[in-house]
């Protein structure tokens, strides 16, 4: 008799044990659970769409004149260069000034992803203070502007290399897997840079020299083939080598890519997503009081 | 979604909660600095015991108010109990959901509009898109904002800050709702509709935690009342005891100022 009550009681308590219970306890260094964290992250995906959908839209990005800015920004500096080039050099022929457009682009996609991804953490201190979230969402929408910028310029790519008369291909489709390999090491990069900032305040003000050491030490003004020896080493250490001599041989010339050096591009990629990532998620319940 | 809590059970349970970190001295740490400052000896971080060995139990069905001078810990605590700071010891158990958005969270980006924000911030704290679509008049609507909240925040006031945040934080119900001061500003008449909102969101199947150096409101709203001081908690119990140990710790006696402010 008495012990419908306890039952009552027990399965009351039961019901009250298995309800969703959040506990909170002091974190082992390293990684976050992985599972938790990335079920959280999932949660938050109109929070990033949404999020990258605001941004671009401060930056007039629904606009004709601001997508038109974000073209001609790099078309400005492709023209300037290509004059450059041809001062300084004497040559340059349509293949290069192809070349040059199309590596400018590319390598603004993985720039820009880095510029942004910067203060990504830093600027949103009150949301970091106030709300719990998965913070890695903050550069992984940053990139998502960057890839949104960098869309508009493929099109104008291809219409540059029909006025030059150059040949297009089957091979140009290769180009897909080499825009997902810069994308992946622009959002590395962007990780990667955001939880440095929480640090180091003042990287900002380094930025503008380290994109453009970048941009001179990668075949962007050159070609990948006109390398001389002695400074072959570069191919080794500048990630941006592999990733644009792929996109050029693919886009420009319209080649079959050199697996070789895709897998290099791919090996520097994901390398710097997984290590940013790495340091990112071990530090980021720190960032509460560093911010 | 909040019916299934019974007034009497337990809705937060923290244990022994300590929190210490490290923060800058300089507000920016930079590699600058850094550089400047190496070899000197200077430290650069200082150790913040910003709670200290708390143990404390809310109830749903119960208002708990809690009070203490500046940098007492309060919003350390709350923070800890919505998930944001994880402890450096103890252990904090939550049954049922929390408001993870707290009312400061709200604008966090000056540029956008308010309602830009109050979705964003909403998404942020895990609420879907339709939750927050199902919320966002009457949240406009308590803030009195009128068009203003498709205007940039940084063209807000504090006051139209202040009011935007608490709607949010008390608009989107959760079944334990944290206010961290945000009555703080804003003008007598908006005081008077969120001491309201906060007497009609009193509810057995709901636990709220109140932080504000309103002793009034603390008096009149809460029925449990927790005193931190330096990371410590001092006493716990009823309302107009603690409220008057701290009145007579703070030896400002009580004078209408302490009172009468939200």
């Amino acid at each position: 008799m008495a012990l419908l009550p306890l039952l009552a009681a027990l399965s009351g308590n039961l019901a009250h044990m298995s309800r969703a219970v959040e506990v909170y306890e002091p974190f082992r260094a390293g990684l976050p659970p992985l599972g938790r964290y990335w079920r959280s992250l999932w949660a938050r995906r109109s929070f990033i769409s949404e999020y990258a959908k605001s941004e671009l839209h401060a930056s007039h990005y629904d606009s004709v004149f601001g997508q038109l800015w974000l073209v001609l920004n790099p078309l400005l500096l492709s023209a300037i260069y290509f004059v450059m080039i041809k001062i300084i050099s004497g040559s340059g022929d349509s293949t290069r000034y192809a070349h040059l457009t199309a590596s400018l682009f590319l390598f603004y996609l993985v720039s820009n992803a880095m510029n942004s991804g910067t203060k990504s953490v830093t600027s949103s201190e009150n949301l970091i203070l106030n709300t719990a979230f998965p913070r890695i969402a903050l550069p992984l929408s940053t990139t998502i502007v960057a890839l949104f910028k960098f869309l508009p310029t493929i099109p104008v790519f291809l219409i540059i290399k029909f006025s030059l008369g150059l040949d297009f291909g089957i091979n140009m489709l290769w180009g897909l897997v080499i825009v997902f390999i810069a994308l992946v090491f622009g959002l590395g990069i962007a990780i990667l840079i955001a939880a440095a900032n929480v640090y180091i305040r003042d990287i900002s003000n380094f930025l503008p020299y380290l994109n453009r050491v970048l941009l001179y030490l990668s075949p962007v003004l050159f070609e990948a083939s006109s390398v001389s020896d002695n400074l072959a080493f570069l191919k080794a250490v500048n990630p941006f080598f592999p990733i644009l001599n792929s996109w050029s041989r693919a886009m420009v010339h319209n080649e079959a890519l050199n697996w070789a050096e895709v897998g290099s591009a791919a090996l520097w990629a994901f390398g710097t997503f997984l290590i940013g990532t790495y340091l990112f998620l071990s530090r980021e319940r720190e960032f509460a009081v560093r911010v | 979604m909040s019916d299934q809590h019974k007034s009497g059970e337990i809705a937060v349970s923290v244990k022994d909660l300590g929190l210490i970190y490290k923060t800058t001295i300089d507000k920016k740490l930079s590699l600058t600095n850094r550089i400047k400052n190496l070899g000197r000896g200077t430290k650069q971080t200082r150790i913040v015991n910003a709670l200290d060995g708390v143990n404390l139990d809310v109830d749903y069905g119960s208002v708990l108010g809690v009070v203490g001078a500046n940098g007492a810990g309060k919003s350390t605590m709350m923070r800890v109990i919505s998930g944001i700071l994880p402890p450096t010891t103890g252990r904090v158990e939550v049954y049922g959901k929390v408001s993870t958005l707290l009312a400061l969270g709200v604008g966090f980006n000056k540029q956008l509009t308010g309602r830009q924000n109050v979705i964003l911030g909403g998404l942020a704290s895990g609420l879907s898109r339709d939750e927050i679509e199902h919320h966002f008049e009457e949240i406009a609507d308590f803030a009195e904002l009128g068009e203003a909240i498709d205007a940039p925040m940084r063209t807000y006031s504090s006051g139209m800050y202040a009011r935007l945040g608490f709607s949010v934080a008390v608009t989107v119900k959760p079944d334990i709702l944290i206010v961290d001061e945000a009555l703080s500003t804003g003008d007598a008449r908006f005081k008077e509709k969120s001491l309201e909102k906060l007497k009609e969101l009193r509810g057995d199947n709901r636990a709220l935690i109140l932080v504000s150096h309103a002793l009034g409101t603390i008096r009149e709203v809460c029925n449990d009342v927790a005193w931190l001081h330096k990371g410590k908690l001092i006493q716990r119990g009823k309302p107009n005891d603690v409220v008057d140990a701290y009145q007579d710790f703070l030896a400002v006696g009580k004078s209408a100022v302490v009172n009468e402010d939200v």
